[in-house]
């Protein structure tokens, strides 16, 4: 059986790999040799890992790979790209899956049917205040709901399990990446105002209450908006209150 | 928690500080509201060209607050003012830091080691985008100034290596 070539877009470049410990230790080893941006595809990874060291389990005919970029500027407007690829990967799942079944959590979760379908982990370095190079890992159960990640506060689920279509890994690779560069090129012409927005569109619990888990304690409160700079928003009843890091919960 | 909030106090004065010499401004009056209770009211003015700073802390505005560096602060924003010091590395975001790979693992760096060019010192994460941090020079990693898992303010002094 043959196939329809996959789309591209200009200027990216792909490598897939049958293993490698971890699509984002490859990205840091190769990053400062890539030429053009460049996404990691493997086929299995022997050493997934989440946020933190948070257990990321990537089962055969699931799909993990991270996008290598050097985008310049400073880390906070790199971290931007959370939201641009919350909405590209968002865009792509709504290829397989009905889109009103999706959501978004802050900053980057893609959530179907409230459950864990996808992660997406961004990792930079630079010197003197700007990116040296940005990697965007992302994981996503495609077929197999893992089972092996302990205690969740949302239930992994997988896209097929889901009743989405299935799909391989070359295909999602195209779709992601084709929906990553749109993102990107909002991003450069229109500036994160426009991505904020689209993000807005598709969050989970927007205006209800959420609870954001900081490095310093808890902080619930009515999910107000995501600001200028990507910060969560909460209204508590101590006033508003602006949040760079943490895991939100609801 | 409060002597987290105290550190974080330490860290966000001397800023402050570091802001206050470098714009050459005469006095800068913050106040800062917690996420949970309280606040913390710190005018910074420079008095004097021998002594660039001193620091005074109001206290806090709820019962509950953590424990303002009423006493401790002072000394930090002397000349020794870490911010200023010429081997200070700033955060280069606002975030958190984090001194080890992940939990439960070593730190990149304790005081003493010996530190290359470009090796990574700690993380400073927003928006589950980790920023690694490298060293701007060889050296040796004198201070380390946030605690794992600390908010850090833009510009704020993480370590100091020479």
């Amino acid at each position: 059986m043959t196939r329809e070539p996959l789309p591209w877009p200009e200027g990216v470049d792909r490598i897939v790999l049958d293993e490698v410990d971890s699509t984002m230790a490859e990205a840091a080893r190769r990053a400062s040799s890539l030429a053009r941006p460049t996404w990691i595809m493997a086929r299995h990874q022997t050493a997934a890992r989440g946020r933190r060291g948070k257990v990321w389990s990537n089962p055969a005919g699931n799909f993990a790979a991270t996008f290598v970029m050097k985008p310049g500027g400073s880390p906070a407007s790199a971290a931007l790209r959370s939201f641009a690829a919350a909405n590209a990967l968002f865009e792509a799942l709504a290829m397989k899956v009905d889109r009103d079944a999706l959501s978004l959590k802050w900053p980057n979760d893609v959530l179907l049917n409230g459950g864990k379908v996808a992660g997406i982990l961004l990792e930079s370095t630079g010197r003197g205040g700007v990116i040296e190079w940005l990697s965007v890992g992302i994981g996503v159960n495609l077929m197999t709901v893992p089972g092996d990640v302990g205690r969740t506060d949302f239930p992994p689920v997988s896209l097929v399990g889901e009743g989405g279509e299935a799909c391989d890994g070359d295909e999602f690779l195209s779709l992601l990446a084709s929906n990553f560069a749109t993102e990107e090129r909002l991003l450069q012409e229109f500036g994160f105002a426009h991505i904020r927005e689209k993000w807005l569109k598709h969050a989970a619990r927007l205006g209800e209450v959420i609870t954001a888990r900081t490095s310093k304690g808890e902080v619930m409160g009515t999910f107000e908006t995501v600001d200028e700079a990507g910060h969560l928003v909460l209204l508590t009843p101590k006033g508003r209150v602006t949040i760079p890091a943490a895991d939100v919960y609801f | 928690m409060t002597n987290k909030s105290h550190d974080d106090d330490v860290a966000f004065i001397k800023s402050l500080a570091e802001l206050l010499r470098k714009n050459d401004l005469s006095e800068l009056q913050v106040k800062r509201d917690y996420e949970n209770d309280g606040s913390l009211n710190v005018r910074v003015s420079r008095i004097s060209s021998v002594s660039p700073t001193t620091v005074q802390v109001a206290a806090p505005a709820a019962a509950t607050a953590p424990a303002a560096p009423v006493p401790s602060a002072a000394p930090a924003a002397t000349p020794e003012d870490p911010a200023a010091h010429p081997g200070a590395v700033a955060s280069p975001m606002v975030g958190t830091a984090y001194l080890s790979p992940e939990p439960g693992v070593d730190a990149f760096v304790k005081v003493g080691d010996k530190v290359s060019q470009g090796q990574t010192l700690c993380i400073v994460e927003a928006m589950k985008t980790m920023n690694q941090i490298p060293a701007p020079k060889g050296g040796t990693v004198k201070r380390i100034l946030v605690e794992d898992g600390a908010p850090v303010e833009f510009g704020a002094p993480l370590m100091i290596v020479e």
